[in-house]
């Protein structure tokens, strides 16, 4: 094979001078970005569209390349020190990563966050090497009925991520789907919940969900306590032991290659990866009981698969000219104004482009480790803050992220209204985490099962005819078999007195307040 | 074919690449280009809405404002920073105009934005056919009688595919199919809208009925088209652009393109109009203005927008972006938005959408 020949080449375009600076333009402006919370990659590509204008296509794809993987890269900072995801994709490192900066392990944290995102970045450029056009028919195999049977497999991780009272994780969850419902159906053009406000017509942004129940809920909970309690200890060196770097090189790894083949279907992306590995790795880990508490690997693997999901997404990108998530569907509009039209034959037409856009990833992965590493115990410093000043600067950058997206006052209510809710969710033990793996899988389940079961005319069969899909499903069912079987032995000797609801069944109209 | 109707302000316009990218000509571009302009202006500025001066003409005092009603990176966002940057580097225009984003409600919030600013000349925004489906669906309080067509500038094409090794060779094998109920089609947007009314459309014209169409909507043309190469679907209607790439490397086969005449960027193309089927679908684009503004402010925004489509930059820009000029000024644009919506009021009562 001309791989490396091909590699080689690509290197020698990404290594020109004028490409090497926009390969460290790129991925600063990312990582800067990224760590703002709310403003993600998506807004950053849009905001540098007019800066790639004029720029030769390949350096142009090659920096707005660099600001997506930098952004992922860098959101991971904001979730680990402020609980306030920076960008979607980072939503499940502040399960663990927050515990370990209240532990005192911010530094520890934010290390493991770097050391995994550049391991799930290489292995995901190692993959859009070696196999991308390959992956082509993967890509496609996936219609809405495996979509369907995927989201399944991925709700089925609310068991795990429940915390303590499984009925308490359940209704949240429940709670986090209703949410998806919000808006005008896909399906049928029907508004829905949306009590005739056109800003709900296109439903409630997850990112404004996500700083709501997170980062409000925790500056709520910080001014309920009045400065009590929590005290954070002063920050302890980034310099991981050998043996923690043996303990999360494992889940880094697996979640790299989990995360990277998830990027590379279309109908996912570097959310939907992070949260099943997250809860992949909780439920093989030994210590899985620990999860959200501070545990190490729950950091390494959300990160590795997101960025690893980053990369892989530029796969139905450059091989099929698909956008696999809606970062890509604006790199793909950048790049058709740019004059490039992306799809099968770009490989064979223009492989300079390919294999520079492959190498400079290789190069920006550095950089960013490079960059970030010195960085962490600047940020860190953050902590030291005192709470008097971080807590409102904590509730500016939330308005200003959600502001941002959408330039709506009506979205800064329900920032406003979810930080109540998350609030009132963390002092009735309710966990916030299965609320959010339901709006992000709930309505993706949704629109999927709809879309198959109107192909295949309301035949239901269809989800476990097709082989994938039930290969899925099969998996889903014996991902729950332990809790099950847990919960009916304790059930007769523990007697708990609370009467368990029935799960499965569908969301009941309900109000989103999530009282016990 | 050029449907320019214009003249123009100033001969000359400078729209050589010299002025593209030299952010440093623009003085010289601008003092060069709008001499009739800045005259029409001359000493009558009468405050925020700019006066009319004594000659009849109109001329803006302010930056205009071009709002897209949808988030950055959509197609409305790609035509209101184009135009916006075009007019700029062009020197077509005093003021750098301001792009603005409100997004939300598949267009809703932004046309409620400029809903509330009547008569002010300085806020435009870029519109397609949603601002006729969308309040059709009854989505959104406004709907086109609420605002003041500027120009129709250019339009795009839908296109109607099948896998390549599909047995299916014309429009009308896919009619017959699809209307046995044999077939799923695969969109890029929800029922009622463009796509959907794009195979409703075609599917009657074809004697077909169309309320049989098993009609899946995707997230987007992108969607759709991989649903249709990995075999989940059977077909898909999409916007010619989305479908460049497949159809260039053979993975799909298109069997009708919504055009009058052949598209360049796809000319083995038939239309449906060659396959005897009396049916045409633009994706126009255009721009248009809140309520209440006067004649010449109208004719100041037409012109503009008419030497904007002159320029070579344009011609460019639109080229890349696989659009076909197709100009319309105020008068002939209403009377299409009009025409337009009692077509698609036709064929949505036909399926079942009204």
């Amino acid at each position: 094979m001309g791989m490396l020949d091909q590699l080689m080449y690509g290197f020698s375009i990404a290594l020109t001078p004028e490409n090497l600076l926009y390969v460290f333009i790129g991925v600063l402006a990312g990582t800067v970005i990224g760590i703002l919370p709310g403003l993600g990659p998506m807004s950053a590509i849009a905001l540098m569209i007019p800066i790639a204008y004029g720029m030769d296509p390949t350096s142009a794809i090659i920096m707005l390349a660099g600001v997506y993987y930098g952004a992922i890269f860098g959101g991971s900072t904001s979730s680990i020190l402020l609980n306030a995801p920076g960008v979607a994709g980072t939503v499940a490192t502040s399960f663990d990563g927050y515990p370990m900066a209240l532990k005192g392990q911010a530094g520890k944290a934010l290390a493991i966050a770097a050391i995994s995102s550049f391991v799930g970045g290489t292995i995901g450029v190692v993959g859009l090497m070696a196999i991308a056009p390959s992956l082509a028919s993967f890509a496609v195999s996936f219609g809405p009925t495996e979509y369907f049977a995927l989201m399944v497999l991925g709700l089925t991780a609310v068991v795990s991520l429940g915390g303590r009272n499984l009925t308490k994780g359940l209704i949240s969850a429940v709670v986090g789907v209703i949410i998806a419902l919000v808006g005008i159906d896909s399906q049928t053009a029907i508004t829905r919940f949306t009590f005739d406000r056109p800003e709900l017509y296109e439903g409630v942004e997850f990112l404004i969900v996500a700083l709501g129940v997170f980062a409000l809920a925790e500056v709520l909970v910080m001014l309920s306590r009045r400065g009590k309690g929590g005290v954070r200890k002063s920050v302890t060196s980034l310099r991981l032991s050998r043996g923690e770097l043996a303990r999360i090189t494992p889940p880094a790894l697996r979640s790299s290659v989990l995360g990277f083949f998830t990027g590379v279907l279309p109908g996912a992306g570097a959310t939907v990866a992070s949260f099943l590995a997250y809860s992949a790795e909780k439920r093989i880990a030994r210590d899985g009981k620990t999860f959200g508490q501070g545990n190490m690997k729950g950091v390494a693997a959300p990160e590795a698969a997101n960025n690893a999901a980053a990369v892989g997404s530029f796969v139905p990108l450059m091989t099929l000219g698909v956008p696999g998530s809606g970062t890509t569907a604006i790199l793909l509009g950048a790049l058709m104004v740019l004059g490039v039209q992306p799809g099968p034959t770009m490989l064979t037409d223009d492989p300079g482009m390919f294999w520079g856009v492959v190498a400079s990833m290789y190069l920006g992965t550095v950089v960013l480790l490079v960059l970030n590493l010195p960085l962490i115990p600047v940020f860190a410093k953050v902590l030291n803050t005192p709470r008097t000043m971080l807590l409102p600067l904590v509730v500016v950058f939330c308005v200003v992220g959600v502001y941002g997206l959408s330039f709506s006052v009506f979205d800064l209510g329900l920032l406003a209204a979810f930080g109540v809710i998350g609030f009132l969710m963390r002092r009735n033990d309710f966990p916030a985490a299965p609320l959010i793996l339901g709006l992000i899988l709930g309505g993706l389940m949704e629109t999927n099962m709809r879309r198959a079961l109107q192909i295949s005319g309301g035949e239901w069969s269809v989800f476990v005819t097709e082989p994938i899909s039930a290969g899925l499903l099969a998996l889903a069912a014996l991902s729950l078999l332990p809790s099950l079987v847990r919960a009916l032995r304790r059930r007769p000797s523990a007697g708990t007195p609370a009467e368990v609801p029935a799960p499965a069944d569908g969301p009941e109209e309900q109000a989103p307040t999530p009282r016990g | 074919m050029s449907l320019l109707t214009k003249t123009h302000v100033g001969p000359g316009t400078p729209g050589s690449g010299t002025f593209r990218r030299a952010p440093g000509f623009r003085a010289a571009a601008v003092a060069a280009a709008l001499p009739l302009l800045l005259a029409a202006c001359g000493g009558t500025d009468d405050g925020a809405t700019g006066g009319t001066a004594e000659d009849g003409t109109w001329a803006p005092t302010q930056a205009i404002e071009i709002t897209a009603p949808a988030a950055t990176g959509g197609g409305w966002d790609t035509l209101a920073r184009t135009s916006a940057r075009l007019l700029e580097e062009e020197g077509l225009v005093d003021h750098s105009p301001q792009v603005v984003n409100k997004p939300g409600a598949g267009g809703a919030i932004g046309w409620g934005y400029i809903a509330n600013n009547p008569g002010d000349p300085h806020k435009l925004f870029v519109t397609s056919p949603p601002i006729l489906l969308v309040p059709m669906a009854g989505d959104s309080d406004y709907d086109h009688d609420n605002f003041t067509p500027i120009a129709r500038l250019a339009t795009d094409y839908m296109v109607y595919l099948v896998a390549a090794d599909s047995d299916i060779e014309t429009f009308a094998d896919l009619a017959e199919q699809v209307e046995s109920g044999a077939l799923s089609v695969g969109g890029g947007s929800g029922p009622g809208s463009m796509d959907h009314v794009a195979l409703a459309g075609a599917l009657r014209a074809a004697g077909a009925d169309a309320t049989q169409a098993n009609y899946i909507p995707f997230d987007g043309g992108g969607e759709a088209l991989t649903s249709l190469l990995g075999g989940h679907v059977d077909a898909a209607v999409v916007g010619v652009g989305e479908a460049l790439g497949m159809l260039e490397s053979g993975d799909l086969r298109a069997v009708g393109v919504s055009s009058a005449e052949r598209v360049d960027v796809v000319a083995e193309v038939p239309t449906l109009v060659e396959q005897d089927i009396d049916f045409t679908f633009d994706i126009w684009r255009g721009v248009m203005g809140p309520t209440d503004l006067t004649e010449p402010q109208i004719a100041y925004h037409e012109t503009l927008f008419a030497d904007l489509m002159e320029t070579e930059a344009w011609k460019e820009e639109s080229a890349r972006l696989g659009w076909t000029d197709a100009y319309q000024d105020s008068e002939e644009f209403g009377a299409f938005l009009d025409d337009t919506r009692g077509e698609f009021a036709e064929i949505l009562t036909e399926v079942g959408l009204q």
